[in-house]
């Protein structure tokens, strides 16, 4: 609110100043009437016409000057909170939050419109009170017994209908809910077609949607039938107002205590005076509405980082990954250590382990016992930019962008190539781009559904190595491919990785892999269960048991 | 594949009108009383204008308070009558529309599950989606809200007009003054506004979008160290999205202000006409009065009409783009029995995705009643075409397909669906519980019946969900790990019990423990069947009965496990390389 003091400030008087001229119109329409018409005189008709006519243009003016200013504050406070948002969740550290992305999304989105919004309730608010006012101190002024008519007949009806509007509301909610349900039904239907089709499941699955589209359908007559009943209500007893003022206001002009420019005024007003009324009656809800996104852009705000980062730089010249004795979740006591130049594999024989090593080495799981660290400073001290591009983890969740093949496997665009070929061939990601008449520019769109799972593993192990960091971690990189491409992976793998300068992790269990791996860690339940090259540790039951198919 | 796409069909506006005015007629009692109340609405509208008038003839002549009595009993009756009349329609208008949306919209999706997978991969799932989805939604907004809110608009619209004609012809024309200045506003803006809302549209396509990837993609960008290119492409798209709403609400502001002159020479005409009426002496002041409020009662649903002309138009659109996908064709060819002891036969089949890049050269195949036959290849051999087309999910270009007497490759694919099923690459967990997983493939399926699947692919797991076969799963509900979602598409295959499955890789994306206990369940879901399996893992290969090689579209090697691997070619090449470890 305060980011946007400046163009509210402007912005409310002109609101004001049009919402009076609103108000203003019956009464000018009276007062043309009885000054002009009734006179016929071509003369006083003329100059009231003139009154006329400078209420509109102020009229017109005030909203085209105050709305822009209004509309200005919400637009930018709203881009704000966006940008707030996807910063937040954009933070190199992460995000430590319970919401799926979807959700986030929605904050930055629908929240982050809904929360300026309040700008515009409280413009409307100000100028609606005002010109009630002034409309109040004008009815008084005509005749007593008709203002008090008008000013206490509005506002009851208006209560009256705001009694009703909670059944509209969870009528609302309910229909709101229905639908979405039954879209939601649809979409996903539609996004599993191809093992719906496989199984044969189309018409079960109309079946299906059949009665959630029904139970839309009913929300919705539901719903359009209370809205009826308010609005038939608020109609009839406008009706019956209307009838009690012109009654009143009637006699009144009969016996000459007031003019017919002030009978038409009146009678005007009751009718116009609802909607301001209503519309502040509305306001609370709206504000609530409102307050509510606020709320969830607060909370989600002061969520911490999700990786504990300190500031120190690691040491010496490659720096090494070093898991020692570590206890984390699932892992307990584990020891895991690069070695400059070489490729070590590990075989885990729980997903779960699995996924706790890579949170451990991403910094986003603490750790319990034992240190966890990178060129001697341990991961939670390490300063983010320390950890760029020197450490990177790349894991079986990991996802692809939009974008060409060449922007996906090389985001800044600073390789050469020749490279990039070399990338591609170790990767086996080469067929990606062969197989298609754009090459390197083929488009692949968001969640890269136009790829098989096998092209999508070798697109992101290629984005990978062409990272080329000192530290690679690569989870799983071959579980979606065929046997030979699984050995082309794991030739371009010990090609590229085995250099000086370069140490690499691979948890896996696939033979091609540990085929080329200088040293295999065997882990069991969490810990260290032996350790070897592959050919020393096939002797073991266990391993063999692991690893062969 | 070409990225070029061929987009669903969009009907075109008679079409469409056609169409869905046909589902709107068939509830005539509905109609007729929807007709019915808005007249009435409309009629009850005009009463109170004109009785005012009358009060201030009375007042202006002295008549008698009994007048204005009478006067104001005729308000409130009609104000009543139109409350009632209001309630009403409202009810009613919902009562025709919402119902025949509801069968549109199910109309859409029953079509668009029955399109082939053909079809549907040309147009792109993301084109389906968005029918269903985005238009679906965007249409059932409109009709609910701007439908009742247009439709009341029109009618008070009418009835007013007729209202000032009914005092005086001269001040119906009067009225009619304001025409032409509303028609110059809409002139000026709308050719104005078009490419503005369009430009809108698109900054506001690329902000989401931007919103999107970025917060999809955060964990992605965070390990690629790209967080700050996302936080920048947002303050880009979004500050640009906001100069152009700005400036879009500019432009509308200045269409506004040519609305409120338009009002104001409406009025002043009106007033001039009364005016020139009582100086006459042709009408009375009570005439003026009247036609005065009459065109003040005016001003909203003018503006709402306006509004809503834009809500309607792309409501319009997106019902353009539903009645199209409703209106697709259907094969309601039905499958016929398949004999005893049916066999699966390819006769010279050969498939082209892209004319003059063939995929499959003339190929023959024969899978005898319970074979299993593996079909193994790198990728792009075209293992995955033999299976479609052996599935009848594809039609290829030349041969033929038959599964005992069906001639699979003239059936629609769901009649197809009868005898064979086809688990593909991708698995689904439909948003639902994990009954509505499984009841996908046969709805009649009891919870024993049910559960007996589950034990059969080995999904110990499931009996310790916490509402067991009533637990959520997919969408919002517990996600499943992907060796699980295979064993629900196993499970699906034994509910179905299909005399033929083709099995496309399904074992492909689990870790080796997970892959040992999916053989078994795949195992468990072939027993007794005939079975093409696209072998992925060449164990998968190694427990079946035949062996085809594929590469490059042509059968290169076929026979047992054991013989090709002795006979020491491609096929003794892949395994050496599988197996050595």
């Amino acid at each position: 609110m305060r980011r946007q003091r400046r163009h509210l400030l402007r912005g409310y008087p002109f609101m004001t100043s049009w919402h009076l001229c609103e108000t203003s119109v019956p009464i000018v329409i009276g007062f043309v009437i009885d000054r002009g018409v009734a006179n016929r005189d071509v003369g006083s008709f003329a100059s009231s016409l003139l009154v006329l006519v400078a209420v509109f243009v102020t009229l017109a003016l005030s909203y085209r000057i105050g709305s822009r200013f209004i509309v200005r504050a919400i637009e930018d406070e709203s881009h704000r909170l966006r940008t707030e948002v996807a910063g937040h969740v954009l933070d190199p550290r992460g995000v430590r939050t319970d919401l799926l992305s979807g959700e986030v999304l929605s904050l930055a989105t629908s929240d982050a419109s809904l929360v300026p919004v309040v700008f515009r309730q409280i413009a409307f608010a100000v100028a609606a009170s005002v010109s009630l006012t002034a409309a109040a101190v004008y009815l008084i002024w005509v005749d007593l017994a008709v203002g008090l008519v008008v000013l206490i007949g509005v506002p009851a009806i208006v209560a009256i209908i705001q009694v009703a509007s909670p059944l509209v509301a969870r009528r609302t909610h309910a229909q709101q809910e229905r639908t979405a349900t039954a879209t939601g039904l649809a979409t996903d239907l539609v996004q599993g077609l191809r093992p719906l089709k496989g199984i044969g499941g189309e018409d079960v699955a109309t079946a299906r949607y059949r009665g959630a589209s029904q139970d839309a359908a009913g929300a919705t007559i539901g719903l359009a039938r209370s809205w009826g009943y308010l609005t038939g209500m608020t109609t009839g007893l406008s009706g019956v107002l209307l009838a009690v003022v012109v009654l009143l206001a009637g006699t009144r002009a009969l016996d000459g205590d007031i003019t017919i420019g002030q009978l038409i005024a009146v009678v005007g007003l009751a009718q116009f005076l609802a909607e301001p009324i209503t519309a502040l009656g509305e306001l609370s809800a709206e504000f609530a509405r409102s307050r509510a996104s606020a709320q969830r852009i607060v909370d989600f705000m002061r969520t911490p980082a999700l990786v504990a980062a300190g500031e120190r730089h690691p040491t010496g010249d490659a720096p090494q990954l070093s898991l020692c004795g570590v206890t984390a979740g699932p892992i307990e006591q584990l020891d895991l250590f690069t070695s400059d130049g070489t490729l070590v594999a590990v075989v885990v024989e729980e997903p779960t382990v699995s996924d706790a090593v890579v949170a451990v080495v991403s910094g986003e799981l603490e750790v319990e016992a034992g240190t966890a660290s990178f060129g001697g400073v341990e991961l939670t001290d390490l300063a983010v930019p320390a950890r760029r591009g020197a450490l990177v983890v790349t894991d079986h969740d990991a996802s692809v962008a939009d974008g060409t093949v060449r922007s996906i496997v090389d985001p800044t665009g600073d390789i050469d190539d020749e490279t990039l070929a070399a990338v591609l061939d170790a990767s086996a990601a080469d067929d990606v781009v062969a197989l298609h008449p754009d090459g390197l520019d083929r488009v692949v769109r968001e969640g890269a559904t136009t790829l098989s799972g096998g092209q999508r593993q070798r697109l992101i192990l290629a984005r990978a190595l062409a990272a080329d960091p000192p530290v690679l971690l690569l989870q799983d990189p071959t579980s979606a491919v065929d046997a030979v491409t699984e050995h082309e992976v794991a030739d371009g793998l010990a090609r590229l990785r085995r250099r000086p300068g370069r140490a690499t992790v691979v948890i896996t269990s696939s033979p091609a892999v540990l085929r080329v791996a200088d040293h295999v860690v065997h882990v069991r339940g969490g810990s260290v269960h032996a350790t070897g090259t592959h050919d020393e540790l096939l002797d073991d039951p266990a391993y063999r048991e692991a690893v062969l198919r | 594949m070409s990225n070029a796409r061929e987009l669903l069909p969009v009907a075109g506006s008679r079409e469409t009108a056609r169409h869905f005015g046909r589902l709107a007629l068939r509830r005539r009692g509905a109609v007729a009383t929807t007709v019915g109340t808005f007249v009435v609405f409309g009629f009850a509208g005009i009463v109170p204008v004109l009785m005012i008038g009358r009060v201030v003839d009375t007042v202006r002549d002295g008549g008698d308070s009994s007048d204005v009595v009478r006067a104001a009993v005729v308000i409130a009756v009609a104000g009543l009558v139109a409350g009632l009349a209001s309630a009403a329609s409202a009810a009613a208008l919902a009562a025709t529309v919402a119902p025949a949306l509801a069968t549109l919209r199910e109309e859409v999706l029953d079509s668009a599950l029955h399109l082939p997978t053909s079809r549907v991969e040309a147009a792109g799932i993301g084109d389906v989606v968005s029918r269903v989805g985005d238009d679906v939604r965007h249409v059932t907004e409109s009709l609910d809200e701007a439908v009742p809110a247009l439709l009341g608009s029109i009618v008070t619209l009418g009835f007013t007009v007729g209202g000032l004609f009914t005092l005086d012809w001269r001040l119906g024309l009067a009225g009619l003054a304001a025409v032409p200045c509303y028609a110059f506003a809409l002139r000026w803006y709308l050719p104005k506004s078009a490419p503005m809302y369009r430009e809108q549209r698109r900054a506001e396509g690329e902000r989401a979008e931007a919103l999107v990837t970025s917060i999809h993609g955060a964990r992605t960008l965070r390990e690629l160290d790209r967080s700050e290119d996302g936080r920048e492409r947002v303050e880009r798209t979004s500050s640009a999205a906001r100069d152009v709403v700005v400036g879009v609400f500019r432009l509308f502001t200045r269409f506004g202000f040519r609305m409120n002159l338009s009002e104001m020479v409406g009025l002043a005409a009106v007033l001039t006409g009364g005016f020139i009426v009582v100086r006459t002496g042709t009408g009375t002041i009570g005439d003026a009065t009247a036609a005065a409020l009459f065109f003040h009662r005016l001003f909203n649903p003018i503006g709402a009409l306006l509004f809503l002309f834009d809500v309607v138009q792309s409501a319009g659109a997106a019902l353009t783009r539903l009645v199209g996908v409703a209106a697709i064709e259907r094969d309601h060819t039905a499958a016929g029995p398949v004999g005893e002891r049916p066999t699966l036969r390819l006769q010279g089949v050969s498939h082209s995705y892209e004319p003059g890049r063939p995929v499959l050269e003339p190929l023959d195949l024969r899978i005898a009643p319970g074979e299993r036959v593996a079909i193994v290849g790198a990728t792009g051999a075209g293992k995955s075409t033999v299976g479609s087309v052996a599935a009848g999910a594809l039609r290829p270009t030349k041969g033929c397909v038959t599964l005992g007497d069906l001639v699979i490759t003239d059936l629609p694919e769901a009649a197809t669906r009868e005898h064979v099923s086809l688990v593909s690459q991708d698995v689904h967990v439909f948003a639902g519980t994990l009954r509505d997983n499984l009841r996908i493939a046969d709805a009649d399926a009891s919870d024993d019946d049910l559960l007996a699947a589950l034990t059969a692919v080995r999904a110990t797991w499931a009996t310790g969900l916490p509402d067991g076969l009533d637990t959520q799963v997919g969408g919002h509900g517990r996600s499943l790990t992907s060796a699980r979602a295979q064993q629900v598409a196993l499970a699906r295959v034994l509910l179905r019990d299909p005399t033929l499955v083709v099995l496309d890789e399904a074992s492909a994306e689990a870790g080796s423990a997970g892959a040992r206990d999916l053989e078994h369940a795949t195992a468990a879901v072939l027993k007794g069947r005939s079975a093409l399996v696209i072998a992925h893992r060449l164990t998968q290969a190694q427990q079946a009965d035949r062996v085809v090689v594929l590469d490059h579209g042509h059968v290169v090697e076929e026979g047992t496990h054991d013989d090709l691997v002795a006979a020491g070619g491609r096929y003794a090449e892949l395994w050496s390389a599988w197996s050595e470890g």
